[in-house]
Order: structure tokens, then C-alpha cells, then sequence
């Protein structure tokens, strides 16, 4: 029964074409048969794509479907790892394998059996890929080396296939392309939650935000420091990141946690000219313009994407489909509109416009 | 070895329940699905945020900003509050004595009752569209501001063209309504110093005077005391007192004239040659849960109207704004004394001959909730109530009593364009006869 299940799994993952193959995966036998799908040129491992096309109708579905893509990404990582290896490709089961480590929760056996084979791998990768040689001995349980917890907020593996997409912003009005938020969201698949970043700080110095747009993952904690000689406060309308710090002093600060994506106007209720801005993104490929306009997002899969951007002078978000090759992306140019008239108005915090030129 | 990795690939497979819909023709593979289940990925990417760089000293120095505000209004009867041969009132305020607004600038529909009879009431300033329905250029704005980066000064203007048309004809006009400069002397403390023609310091609707600002469309009953520019100089400091979430402040003026709007002014200059004096002491508690502000303001000095220095002008009030949860309340109190005039009245409508004493008791709240919408387009929509009630009096003739019911909604939309809607459904409660003069209003406003 298990090993019906088994192959019934490879056989449609890979297709009618390579079922041999996907029986020598279950068999121990993975560079024989039909073919090899990891070493084929223009072919690699195929059932990696997530999330599972499983129609969900009910809270049951939903359930099932994440059970199952679960154990159908610990079983992709593992038989992808292994037919990585056998083809010599120990980089990428090194890749494969350490991912699979990283899952949270992982069953013991696993872990116990994968850590040193994804180590062999890690190290064979630093040598020749073309002979691959036979798999390490298990180790013994007196020898197993400590297993660490899985780390959710961990580097992500180290990815050959990793590539970088970089360009140029245009536009953005009189205030130029200057702190352009551009991110990437899989076309092809599910965008992985980004890890939050650490240590961000908005000032308060001289009656501005400094800086004036930051952009973050999802989950980031901000810190807004009060670095002038009054008070200040600093709240938002926007929502459902609205959020209000109160009043508070020189050298002291207050947190806030941004947990939704989008854009974030922050404003000062004492302090009518104040205005910034924390852009959320969802997703870890992000990137903020320079002043000329110049990007950089780096560590991409290579794969379909929508490509968005976000500038405070342009009335709507620009998206548009972007191919990464093996290659990465160079020289994108982007642009941006200028059709937002900067705020000659702007709220407190019970949302009535101020005249902040005047002061009040 | 082989073996191991083989019973633990099966194992794997059992728990998957093999009975899954797997796909029929794969996708080449991202390779960032190791961190899929529920991991966090941290690709590397980081962002230092971005400030812009500061303008070069000659650049950003002057900004021009404006809007446009455009309505459609009817009012009910003949446009006027004034019912024909009424004779309850004194000669200097012929008719008109309640004529409900119709724009934020507080235009009636008409002031003409049709009959030739002499008007100019509480002297408003008349839309022209008397009691049909009709569009209106309400206000045209232009913003000119200049101030150069890192500098104290700052030079502002505000004029405003206001399209208008009267049985006599076209009465357009231009408008300076304001233009001073302000001097922000110290960076640590919140005190400016302003000279030239600017805002009342009265009360608090002279926030709303304009319509990008205003809640609704219409000002309220007691604005045409206090929300009126004058020509002198103010001082406003506030003091943050942030251990107990509070600040005190203070606005102080001293002008040619009082806070009347511009209908019920003289001229731009100084009809005495004697000060008007007025402020407002304002206390503000910023609390997370809720915002309190609370004011109380004081104006004495002669008459706007009268060369007569002896003829004062007296008005007390008090202010509060309170948010929380969302709903916003904010009410004014207004207390108007004129002394007699001995002299002829001066307006900005003309010269009458007589200036009678003169009483005003107003107070408003209003009550509104802004809804936050998260659509690029629509961005909040606010709908509101306020009551108002005023009742006033000239010496020697009967106190009129009125009250006001006004509800409408506004939409924000863009950042930049404003739709409101608004009923107004004015009563006459005591000493004077009903008169139908209800009034549908909208108004959408284009910012720039």
C-alpha cells in the first residue's frame, strides 16, 4: 500500500513519460531506467510547484490541502535531493537538503537521517560534480550530531539558481524617482512570507521623518525615535496599519509593528508639516531606489514574477509581469508617474484635513 | 545507505495520503519552495529608506497650491430668509436676516426679495441664483507661498477670485484674503510671529474657513462673527507639556479690525485707527484613546463699522473638539455685543446710515465619523450632522430666534478631489414669521 502511493505520486508528478524513473526514486535506483529528470537538458525536477492545484471549498479543504502540501514539500525535497545527487549535482542537493532542514517541525528521522547526507553533499559541492560517488554511511545514534532547531527566521539556503534583478526607476514628478519601493511576487507560485528586518528606526529630527520613505517586510518592527527638544507624536490613518505612539519626549521611543502589506502615511498631531511614509511589502525581493533612481534586488529564483512599485508622488502602484532568467535581470527600466500632487492638506489624527503651511 | 534513504523516502509518501490531485504538467521549479511551509525567507534584501536630498537653497522656495471649488445649490422660496414687508427689524439691517448659506463661504442664494425693497440684512453676500436651482464657481484659489529651505520666513498669500452675480449684474470680485509673513524665530519652540492680513485667532471655525477644509459645505450660523481676516499682527506659542499628554497655547492678535466676515467689514484699512484685540487660550489632552481640545477666546475694540472709537465691539467664546473611537465632536459657544454707532456704517457693501446696537448669542456641534476606505480611489468618506442655534437681537426691536439642522456626507477621494452633499433645514423659532428657505447644497472641491 505504501509503496502503491509512492509510485502513483512520481508517476504523475513527473509525468506517463518518466514513471520508470520515478519508480527507481522509490526503488533506490534513481539514476536509471527512463531517464534522469534533474540531468536532462532543459528538464529538472518538476514537483516542486507549490502551492498543489487542490480546489478548496470548505475549512476541510483548506486543512487538507495544507497537510498535504506539507508532506509533498518534505518528499519533493528529499527525492529531488537525492536525483540532484545522483546526477552530481551536489550543489543542488545541498540546496534541497538543507532547505528541507529547515522546515519547522520536522519529523526526528528525518532530520536525523538527512543532516549528514545534506553535509556530504555541502562538501562535495566544493569539489568535482561529475563522478558522483556513493552516499555516506547513516550515522549512528551515538553519533548524531546535535540537531539545531529550525531557525523561521533563517538566511535563506544558499541557492546557486539565486539571481539578482537590478535597474533604474524614471519619473516620480517633481520628487524624481527617489525611495521607489520595487518588489517581486511569484507569478508561477506562492511568494514565500519574507523574514521581518531588524533594526529599523524613522527619527523625528527637525520636524521630519528621517528617513522620509522606508520600505519593509511584513512583520517588521520600526522604531521611532524622538530626537528633537519637544515632544512629538507620530500616528496613522492608514489602514489597517493605523496606529497612534501618543506623545513622548526627546531620547525616548516607541515601537510599532507593521503586520499587513501597503502604504503607511505617517503624521505628527502636533506637528502639521510632518509626513512620511513606511511602504510594507510583502514578499523578500524588495528593493528601495536611490536618489538616481537606481535599484537592486537581490537573491531571486528564477521564475515568473509581478513587479510592483510604489512612489509617493504617483496617484496608483504600478505591476507588470517580469520574466528572471538563469541570468537575473540587468538595466530594467523602470518609470513611475508624477500625477500626485504632494498633500497641500494634510490630516490629524481624527482625520480632519490641517493646513500644514500655516501651521494649523 | 540506499536502503535508509528509501524507507524514509516511502515513509514520507505514506504521510502524504496519496490520494492528492498532483499536477499534470509541472512548472520549472523556484527554489525558494524550501522555505514555503510556513518559514520565513530573508533573501538578503534590505532597505536604509530614503530621504530626499535638501533642496538647494534657491530651489523649493516658492510653492503654489489652490483649488477650485465648484456647486450645485436650490434654495426654497425666492433664495431669501426674509419674509416680504417685514418691517421687524431696523432700517441699517433692511432684510435677509437669517438667509441660509449655500457655499463654504457662507453666500446666500439671493438677497433680493424681488420688490425693489432696500436689502442688506445681516449683510451676506449674495450667490445670484435667488430660488432656482443652480451651479456655482464658488471659489477660484490660488496659494502662493515662499520660503526658502532652512530659513525662518515664510511669505504667504491667498487670493481667490468668486464669480458672482447679482440683479444688478455681474458683482465677481478678487479677493486678497490673506497675506503675511510669519517668523518662526526659534527651532525648539512653537512660536511664530505673524504680520499682515490673516485668520481670525477666535474661536475655532476659522480653521474651516476653506472649502478643502471645511466638513461640509456650509459654515455655521455664528461664523460671520468669527471667522472674518483682518490687517495687524498675531503671536501663537504652545507649550507641550508631554508628561501629562497636554499642551497649553496661546493666539493672540491685535488688527485694523474684528473677526466680522468680509461682508460685515469696512475696508481693509482702519476705520478708527484703534486696535481690535482678541485671542484664544487653548488647551490640548493627547491621549492615545482619545484627543481633547478645549479653548476659550476674547475679543474687544471699536467697531469695524463706525469711525466712532467709543462704539465698541465685544465677543467671548468657548471651543471644544473631542475625538475618540473614530467620531469626531466639536461645538462653539459665541457671545456678540455692539455698542450703538453714532455715525454711519461703514460695510464693504456700502455706507448706511445708521448703526444700531446690536446682540448675538450662537452656539453649534457637530458631530461626524471619518471612515478610512483602503481603495486607491475613494479614501474616506465622512458623513455628518450639526445643529446650530442662534438668537440676536437689535436695540429696541424683538429677538429673533433660529436654529439650523444641516446633515450631509463628504467623499475624499485621490487626495486631491472632494464631493459633498449636504440639507440644511433652517427654523424660525421666535420673533420672526416661518419663511421657506431650506436649502440643498454640493460642492466638490479640486485641490492642487
Amino acid at each position: 500500500m505504501v509503496r502503491a502511493s509512492l509510485v502513483r505520486a512520481c508517476v504523475l508528478v513527473v509525468g506517463g513519460g518518466l514513471a520508470s524513473g520515478s519508480i527507481s526514486v522509490a526503488a533506490g535506483n534513481p539514476a536509471g531506467g527512463g531517464g534522469n529528470p534533474a540531468a536532462a537538458p532543459g528538464r529538472s525536477w518538476p514537483a516542486d510547484e507549490m502551492p498543489l492545484p487542490l480546489a478548496v471549498h470548505t475549512p476541510q479543504d483548506l486543512a487538507v490541502k495544507a497537510v498535504a502540501e506539507r508532506q509533498y514539500l518534505i518528499f519533493n525535497l528529499l527525492a529531488g535531493g537525492k536525483l540532484a545527487y545522483d546526477a552530481g549535482n551536489f550543489a543542488g542537493a545541498a540546496a534541497k537538503w538543507e532547505a528541507l532542514l529547515r522546515i519547522p517541525r520536522l519529523d526526528p528521522e528525518v532530520e536525523r537521517v538527512m543532516r549528514p547526507l545534506a553535509d556530504d553533499a555541502r562538501a562535495r559541492a566544493g569539489g568535482s560534480p561529475s563522478s558522483p560517488g556513493p552516499l555516506p554511511a547513516p550515522v549512528a545514534e551515538d553519533e548524531q550530531p546535535e540537531v539545531t532547531p529550525p531557525d523561521s527566521t533563517a538566511k535563506a539556503p544558499p541557492r546557486g539558481a539565486a539571481v539578482s534583478v537590478s535597474g533604474t526607476v524614471s519619473g516620480g514628478g517633481n520628487l524624481g524617482p527617489g525611495g521607489t519601493v520595487i518588489w517581486l511576487k511569484r507569478a508561477d507560485g506562492h511568494t514565500p512570507r519574507p523574514a521581518p528586518a531588524r533594526g529599523k528606526v524613522i527619527s523625528q529630527r527637525n520636524k521630519t521623518f528621517l528617513p522620509h520613505v522606508l520600505a519593509v517586510p511584513v512583520g517588521t518592527t520600526v522604531d521611532f525615535r524622538n530626537e528633537d527638544d519637544i515632544f512629538h507624536n507620530v500616528f496613522s490613518l492608514s489602514r489597517p496599519n493605523d496606529f497612534d505612539t501618543g506623545l513622548y519626549r526627546q531620547g525616548t521611543s516607541y515601537t510599532q509593528t507593521f503586520r499587513k502589506a501597503g502604504m503607511v502615511q505617517i503624521l505628527c498631531n502636533i506637528h502639521a508639516s510632518m509626513l512620511g511614509y513606511v511602504y510594507v511589502v510583502d514578499s523578500p525581493y524588495y528593493a528601495q531606489a536611490d536618489a538616481n533612481g537606481a535599484f537592486k534586488i537581490k537573491n531571486v529564483p528564477p521564475g515568473e514574477y509581478e513587479l510592483e512599485t510604489w512612489n509617493e508622488a504617483s496617484m496608483h502602484p504600478t505591476k507588470q509581469r517580469l520574466t528572471v532568467g538563469p541570468e537575473g535581470v540587468r538595466s530594467l527600466v523602470l518609470k513611475v508617474s508624477g500625477d500626485k500632487a504632494a498633500p497641500t492638506t494634510l490630516p490629524d489624527k481624527s482625520g480632519k484635513p490641517r493646513q500644514a503651511h500655516l501651521g494649523y | 545507505m540506499l536502503s535508509g534513504l528509501g524507507a524514509l523516502l516511502l515513509a514520507t509518501a505514506a504521510r502524504a495520503q496519496a490520494p492528492l490531485a498532483l499536477p499534470q504538467a509541472p512548472m520549472p521549479p523556484p527554489d525558494d519552495s524550501a522555505a514555503d511551509d510556513g518559514g520565513l525567507v530573508d533573501a538578503g534584501n534590505d532597505s536604509a529608506g530614503y530621504t530626499p536630498p535638501a533642496p538647494a537653497p534657491a530651489e523649493s522656495a516658492l510653492h503654489i497650491d489652490g483649488y477650485v471649488d465648484v456647486g450645485f445649490a436650490k434654495a426654497q422660496g425666492n433664495g431669501t430668509s426674509f419674509p416680504r414687508q417685514d418691517i421687524a427689524v431696523p432700517a441699517d439691517y433692511g432684510v435677509d436676516t437669517f438667509a441660509p448659506a449655500v457655499n463654504a463661504r457662507g453666500d446666500v442664494a439671493s438677497t433680493d426679495p424681488g420688490d425693489g425693497r432696500f436689502l442688506n440684512g445681516f449683510l451676506p453676500r449674495s450667490a445670484g441664483i435667488g430660488g432656482n436651482a443652480s451651479f456655482l464657481l464658488n471659489t477660484l484659489d490660488l496659494d502662493l507661498r515662499y520660503q526658502r529651505p532652512g530659513t525662518p520666513l515664510m511669505i504667504f498669500s491667498r487670493v481667490q477670485f468668486l464669480p458672482r452675480l447679482s440683479a444688478a449684474g455681474d458683482a465677481g470680485r478678487f479677493l486678497v484674503e490673506q497675506a503675511f509673513g510669519r517668523l518662526m524665530p526659534f527651532d525648539r519652540q512653537e512660536l511664530s510671529i505673524s504680520v499682515g492680513k490673516f485668520d481670525s485667532v477666535f474661536g475655532i471655525e476659522y480653521l474651516d474657513n476653506e472649502a478643502p477644509i471645511r466638513t461640509g459645505v456650509t459654515p455655521s450660523l455664528a461664523a460671520r462673527y468669527t471667522t472674518g481676516q483682518s490687517i495687524g499682527a498675531k503671536v501663537f506659542y504652545r507649550l507641550q507639556l508631554g508628561a501629562i499628554g497636554s499642551a497649553v497655547s496661546i493666539n493672540a492678535a491685535a488688527t485694523n479690525s474684528g473677526n466680522m466676515v468680509e461682508s460685515l467689514q469696512a475696508p481693509d484699512a482702519s476705520v478708527t485707527g484703534g486696535p481690535v484685540v482678541s485671542a484664544r487660550l487653548g488647551y490640548e489632552l493627547n491621549l492615545r484613546p482619545f484627543q481633547l481640545k478645549l479653548g476659550g477666546s476674547a475679543l474687544h475694540g471699536p467697531r469695524n463699522d463706525q469711525r466712532d472709537r467709543k462704539a465698541m465691539q465685544k465677543m467671548a467664546g468657548g471651543d471644544l473638539r473631542l475625538f475618540v473611537a473614530g467620531v469626531a465632536l466639536s461645538g462653539e459657544y459665541v457671545r456678540v455685543d455692539e455698542d450703538e454707532g453714532s455715525g454711519p456704517k461703514l460695510t464693504n457693501l456700502g455706507t448706511f446710515p445708521l448703526a444700531s446696537g446690536f446682540h448675538a448669542r450662537a452656539w453649534w456641534g457637530q458631530l461626524g465619523y471619518a471612515l478610512a476606505i483602503d481603495t486607491s480611489s475613494l479614501q474616506k468618506v465622512t458623513p455628518y450632522v450639526r445643529y446650530e442655534w442662534r438668537h440676536a437681537w437689535f436695540d429696541g426691536f424683538v429677538p429673533i430666534t433660529v436654529d439650523r439642522l444641516v446633515g450631509g456626507l463628504r467623499l475624499d477621494l485621490w487626495d486631491a478631489l472632494i464631493i459633498k452633499g449636504e440639507v440644511l433645514i433652517n427654523r424660525e423659532r421666535a420673533g420672526a414669521p416661518n419663511v421657506p428657505n431650506n436649502v440643498y447644497t454640493s460642492s466638490v472641491v479640486y485641490q492642487w
